[in-house]
């Protein structure tokens, strides 16, 4: 039976998804600002680049070359900065070339491609070039292939980090090649690697090497082992052990070792008075949003910044922050309170989790859901001991199938939640690379006030032949899920609108909207199924399509025009009662009295009528 | 679809009817009369409904009152009864009445009589839901000679009834939630205080009218209406019983293009916020005219050359690139839809779906049509398919045209008394941070076994659920019955502050704080394994001076300050504030320094930022002075911290600008060196100096 599945992937395979599948694989927004740029300073990485000639040669099968899908690779995270990291600077180094070309041109054999610098359409478009057949082309006339000198080669990208006068938080720069032993066996040489790569890591570069495939396989024992940085933590993987044959794995790599984590918060998971074991807080998925507008002055283009002041309407002069306070109104009383008050009233503890007990997996409710989850994984560096009884309670909740219940303050007047700490184990797959990461995920759970009461309707159930039915139908639509099987079109269609603007384009490329339902083959799969299945379900005269509520809609809009005269308007200000009023009535009043409202909301149009009648 | 337009339209009403006779007012020692847990219980309520904005209206009706005022008082019947209020939108007239007029009385009625006098209130107006609310001990002799009639008229008019009693009706009730909302399972146990007291023969004899009445109306989930008053406050049942029901969102699931279903969706859960915002107004005169904001916008030239609105135009960054993008081209090219949708993608294995990767903030849950059999059927089929399959449906949602379409999941749901697709929206490929961490599996982290043991038993010792005798499961600690602390606290702040303008606020109530804790019985029972947990794990907080602190932490290194001290403290603050600078001591003057500082910085302007550097300089200085550099250093500290999370970096890069060094004593601080330094290349001491001999002028004038 073919899967459905392979229904999609066929047509994933189409040249548009070729091009875009990779394109936005990294986004990890930094636009909430909330999880990233806590650090001061932008992150920096640097693509060194092998071009010798043995990158170039294609697989078996016609497969892309090793240079080809590297700039794939590239080109990927150029869009994905671009859209999610902007001033992250990027540069592209080649090694092993004919030609040079580096700053000072004191490095033979070097080509920097693109020096340090945030990446824009420009960038793209010329990685766009170094790919494919003509990309190879345009590679060996710009820059050819020669003699290999890593040394040199990462010189010269110290020297663009040295370059460089804005602050670095994150320096990484990444070997993509398929050489072992790229000086072959030349011990100057090898030597000279070694001191340059140890002057790079004393500066903070942390060096990772993307290795490719190569015929006989790629021993990273002959010469990188002493290349690449020391794994973060004794723990960590470190070097990949199997080298990258497809463009999925690299780019998989590339997204992991660039990915820097950033905790939204660092807290004690309190087991108990004078028990804290310290843990990060991380976000498993965060909604993805269109970024905010920038205001440019219309005539240069220049975009301008805003500036919002406070001050007093009838002497004009500047309000300080203690010259105002809070207030909210309930009907027609006004509640006042300081700034520090309204502050205070949210605080209940200090930041932290702390743990109330367990209970057992199944009393987790599936629909118990209120917002994204975050994962926990223990701080060794602010408690030392922290991983350990982590580790031990990760095992043991897994083990008992249970999740921890705690309340979680997750920073300073921030009221409490609870979550459910559910355990998860690490999992790699075949080439060792993490899919999922050890620790426990805080599910938050909801308060009474976050469950609504329903009526429920309750029908007579389906009879055998009826569910019977319906398997089938299951059956011819089964599919496997992935996660990262969807892209969101509405974002995909705003960057392509902005990257044709930005390249001069005619048109936007169109997007593929992956969550249509294909609904050709879908109906070409279950063929007879369907009318067998409303057949057993529906009796001849029904029809599901009609829309009752149709002709309702029409009535709604027929209503005449509702006024209210002032005085009557007055007597439910007065008396607190203009809520009682519906959203046209009052809408309709603010255009009587030529109240300019930007609110749709009843609140904002009933607070603009109070503030008009009070005049 | 038209049946849920009018109901939404329509508001229900809702009678408080409460005993406030001579029993209610007796309790054993140390116990809390009836009377007073009754109060709090309609306080809370109407608090809640007051704060909602509900325009649901109440009326309060006090029986076991010395006087008599009530419509049905005639011939010496319906004595001592009176309607306080008739049925109106509560407000906070209601709140001061109950507050002020709401006392315990003498006389004893049967509350039947009070029933029937809710029940007479309840038969004027036009309502969708009519509801009683009875509080009572029920120790007053009751006549049941009418009960007949009046269960008659109850069913007849369609009101519900809810009571409160000071004591658990019985053991083996409250086991099985009815339908509803969240539907599972069973309630916090019955255990609470009260029970063991032996009741009255009254009492008893209440107790089993009270059933008649209850099981009469509502033969399967009657009795889930009777409560005790601590359970009335902790919990939000009466407000549960009377909330509107979300709205209905009709649609049609299809499976291709031949195949649909019709559905009604409602959200089930969904991550409730408080709708009313705070306003700004005058300190002096609490007017919300008396304070404008405005938005101005400038180039970025050396003026801030303001630039009119008018004049400006929407771009968007890609890359390096700023793309002019107008608001008419951006609607016009941006990805649209053919609106309101629920179709189905394909199907796939209920476990390929994960939970921490759900997205949203609700869940939704879809049922037929209440009058729809058709679709009711066809639906049950799809549920019941996927249950036995365990598998779960990727479908399309989008709610209408205006709105982005989501991808998710529709998992079926099988109850006892229904069936229903629960919807959750699963992540897009651009929400996902794959971020890989380094494996526990680590000799250096790989606890002992004796370690493993010590969890165990932590574990086994700590669980919430247990079975009781009868092999029930028994949850002590139901997070979905606790009401958000949140709304809690703030309502009865607003409640306090509205009622007695002028005061300091109230403590948190005792019933809220003790709910959000560990249960008394799980903290005494994990004592032992928790010591043991402590000897097998040692675990040392590692010292570091970047300690997230605030001005005020820093001065009271004490963390754990008696209220008493709080209060000393915001005293001297107020004596500080007032420019007496001269007598106060170097601490302060640096407590001072900062207060000041964090209020200037919450005005986000250059100029503002201007007189904080001043401030900072002025303390790195007085610091300097005394010789005591750990006070100002980590306060900068938690300044830095805290830059990124208050959008305050523009001043942040001002004050490196602006200061030859920013942290006392750096140099020697290999690892703490603020790279901020490296940037300080063209210092301006001119700057500096200029400001310090300004700063304390400065400081008394904004004083």
């Amino acid at each position: 039976m073919i899967n459905f599945v392979c229904l999609v992937l066929h047509n994933k395979r189409s040249a548009q998804f070729k091009k875009y599948l990779f394109i936005y694989l990294f986004i990890y927004f930094l636009f909430s600002p909330s999880v990233n740029y806590k650090v001061t300073g932008r992150d920096s990485l640097v693509f060194l680049v092998d071009a010798s000639k043995e990158m170039f040669i294609k697989g078996e099968d016609g497969e892309p070359s090793n240079f080809d899908i590297t700039m794939q690779c590239v080109r990927s995270v150029y869009t994905s900065k671009i859209i999610s990291s902007h001033r992250d600077l990027v540069a592209l180094v080649f090694y092993g070339t004919e030609k040079s070309k580096n700053p000072r041109n004191s490095f033979k054999h070097v080509y920097v491609y693109h020096d340090l610098d945030e990446p824009g359409a420009k960038r793209v478009q010329d990685v766009e070039a170094l790919r494919g057949e003509r990309g190879a082309r345009l590679a060996a006339d710009t820059m050819g292939s020669g003699e290999v000198s890593l040394g040199d080669a990462l010189w010269c990208c110290s020297n663009l980090y040295s370059d460089i006068k804005l602050r670095l938080s994150h320096k990484r720069l990444m070997i993509f090649t398929c050489m072992d032993q790229p000086h072959g066996g030349d011990s100057t040489k090898d030597r000279q690697a070694r001191t340059k790569a140890g002057d790079l890591k004393e500066t903070g570069v942390v060096i990772d090497l993307m290795h490719l495939m190569k015929p006989g396989g790629f021993d990273v024992s002959l010469f990188f082992c002493d290349i690449v940085s020391p794994p973060e933590d004794e723990s960590e993987l470190g070097l990949q052990v199997e080298p990258c044959g497809k463009l999925d794995d690299l780019q998989k790599r590339v997204q992991a070792k660039q990915q820097k984590k950033r905790a939204m918060a660092r807290v004690n998971l309190c087991l108990g008075e004078g028990m804290n074991v310290a843990v990060g807080v991380y976000a498993n998925a965060v909604t993805a949003r269109k970024p905010s507008a920038i205001r440019l002055y219309r005539e240069t283009n220049e975009p301008v910044h805003s500036k919002t002041r406070t001050f007093h309407t009838q002497t004009g002069s500047l309000l300080l922050p203690s010259e105002t306070r809070k207030a909210q109104v309930y009907g027609n009383r006004q509640i006042v309170m300081e700034k520090d008050e309204v502050d205070t009233i949210k605080k209940f503890y200090d930041p932290e989790i702390f743990l109330i007990g367990f209970k057992p997996m199944e009393k987790l409710k599936l629909h118990h859901h209120i917002r994204p989850s975050v994962l926990l994984y223990p701080e060794e560096q602010q408690v030392t001991g922290s991983s350990c009884v982590f580790a031990a309670l990760l095992k043991k909740c897994t083990e008992k199938k249970v999740f921890a219940v705690c309340r979680y303050t997750p920073r300073r007047n921030y009221p409490p939640r609870f979550v459910a700490l559910v355990p998860q184990r690490e999992e790699v797959d075949e080439s060792n690379v993490q899919v999922t990461p050890p620790g426990f995920n805080a599910i938050f759970l909801p308060f009474a006030d976050d469950i609504r009461k329903l009526d429920t309707p309750q029908f007579p159930t389906a009879s055998d032949v009826q569910v019977d039915k319906m398997k089938e139908i299951i059956t011819k639509m089964r599919f496997k899920y992935r996660s990262d099987a969807f892209e969101n079109p509405v974002i995909q269609q705003h960057y392509r609108n902005l990257e044709a603007l930005a390249l001069d384009m005619l048109a936007p490329e169109s997007i593929e909207d992956f969550i249509m339902p294909k609904v050709e083959q879908i109906d070409r799969r279950l063929g007879p199924l369907v009318d067998e299945f409303k057949e057993l379900v529906y009796p001849a005269s029904y029809n599901p399509d009609s829309k009752p509520a149709a002709k309702h809609r029409q009535d709604n809009e027929k209503k005449p025009k509702v006024e209210i005269p002032e005085a009557e308007l007055r007597a439910h200000i007065k008396n607190g009662t203009l809520g009682k009023l519906t959203v046209p009535v009052l809408k309709e009043a603010c255009k009587q009295f030529g109240i300019r409202t930007t609110g749709t909301k009843k609140q904002e149009l009933m607070d603009a009528l109070i503030a008009q009648m009070a005049k | 679809g038209k049946r849920e337009k009018m109901a939404r339209a329509a508001k229900s009403a809702l009678v408080l009817c409460m005993d406030v006779g001579f029993s209610m007012s007796n309790s054993p020692p140390g116990e809390e009369p009836p009377f007073d847990q009754a109060k709090k219980v309609i306080q809370k309520f109407v608090q809640r409904q007051v704060f909602s904005e509900s325009k649901d209206e109440m009326a309060l009706v006090l029986f076991g009152t010395d006087a008599t005022k009530n419509p049905l008082d005639q011939d010496g019947q319906y004595q001592h009864i009176t309607v306080r209020r008739q049925l109106m939108a509560p407000d906070f007239e209601l709140l001061e009445e109950i507050e002020n007029h709401v006392r315990p009385e003498s006389q004893q009625t049967d509350w039947l009589d009070a029933l029937v006098v809710s029940m007479d209130l309840l038969q004027k107006g036009k309502y969708d839901r009519l509801n009683i609310v009875l509080l009572t001990d029920l120790s007053t002799q009751v006549s049941s000679d009418n009960l007949d009639v009046i269960i008659g008229n109850l069913g007849k008019l369609g009101i519900t009834l809810q009571f409160f009693f000071p004591f658990p009706m019985e053991e083996e009730e409250h086991n099985e939630e009815g339908g509803g909302g969240d539907g599972d399972g069973d309630r916090r146990g019955s255990s609470r205080p009260g029970v063991g007291k032996g009741l009255s023969r009254e009492q008893k004899q209440g107790l089993e009218m009270v059933r008649d009445i209850m099981l009469s109306l509502d033969e399967d989930e009657g009795l889930d209406q009777v409560y005790t008053f601590s359970e009335a406050i902790e919990q939000l049942f009466m407000f549960k019983h009377i909330e509107r029901r979300p709205m209905a969102w009709p649609c049609q699931l299809t499976i291709g293009s031949s195949l649909s279903i019709r559905i009604v969706g409602y959200k089930a859960v969904t991550d409730e916020k408080l709708k009313k915002m705070w306003i700004t107004v005058d300190a002096q005169t609490s007017k919300r005219d008396d304070v404008k904001r405005e938005t101005v916008y400038c180039l970025d030239d050396d003026n801030e050359t303001e630039v009119q609105k008018d004049d400006t135009i929407q771009g968007f960054r890609y890359g390096s690139d700023i793309v002019p993008f107008s608001k008419v081209d951006q609607e016009q090219m941006k990805y649209k839809h053919d609106g309101k949708c629920f179709a189905v993608l394909g199907f796939t294995k209920h476990d390929s779906i994960h939970r921490h990767l759900f997205m949203g903030s609700q869940t939704i849950k879809m049922f037929a049509p209440k009058d729809d059999e058709h679709a009711g059927v066809a639906l049950s089929a799809l549920i019941q398919a996927l249950d036995k399959l365990n598998m779960v449906a990727i479908v399309r949602y989008a709610y209408d045209r205006r709105c982005n379409p989501q991808v998710g999941a529709a998992f079926p749901c099988i109850k006892q008394t229904y069936e229903c697709l629960v919807y959750v929206q699963l992540p897009f490929m651009e929400d996902l941070r794959q971020f890989s961490f380094p494996s526990l599996e680590n000799k250096k982290f790989t606890p002992s076994e004796s370690q493993l043991a010590a969890v165990d038993s932590l574990i086994d010792s700590m669980m919430l659920v247990e079975e009781d005798e009868n092999g029930q499961k028994e949850d002590m600690y139901k997070v979905h019955e606790i009401p958000n602390p949140a709304f809690q606290r703030l309502f009865q702040c607003l409640h306090h502050r509205a009622v007695n303008p002028g005061t300091p606020l109230p403590t948190m109530e005792q019933w809220l704080k003790d709910a959000l804790e560990r249960p008394s019985a799980i903290s005494e029972r994990c004592q032992a394994p928790l010591e043991e947990m402590k000897r097998k794990f040692p675990l040392k907080a590692v010292e570091k001076k970047k300690e997230l602190k605030t001005g005020a932490q820093i001065f009271e290194p004490d963390a754990k300050k008696s209220k008493v001290d709080e209060e000393e403290e915001e005293f001297n603050l107020a004596k500080i504030s007032e420019g007496n600078v001269t007598s106060v001591r170097a601490r302060g003057l640096c407590q001072q320094l900062t207060h000041r500082i964090e209020q200037l910085l919450s005005n986000r302007s250059t100029h503002y930022y201007m007189k904080c550097i001043t401030c900072i300089q002025t303390f790195r200085e007085q610091s300097v002075k005394l010789g005591n550099a750990d006070l100002y250093n980590s306060y900068l500290q938690s300044l830095k911290k805290s830059i990124p999370n208050s959008g305050l970096q523009v001043f942040w890069d001002l004050l490196v600008q602006g200061m030859i060094s920013l942290f006392i004593g750096e140099e020697k601080k290999e690892v703490e060196t603020e790279p901020a330094v490296d940037d300080a290349g063209d210092v301006d001491d001119l700057v500096s100096v200029c400001l310090n001999s300004s700063a304390l002028k400065y400081l008394m004038f904004v004083s």
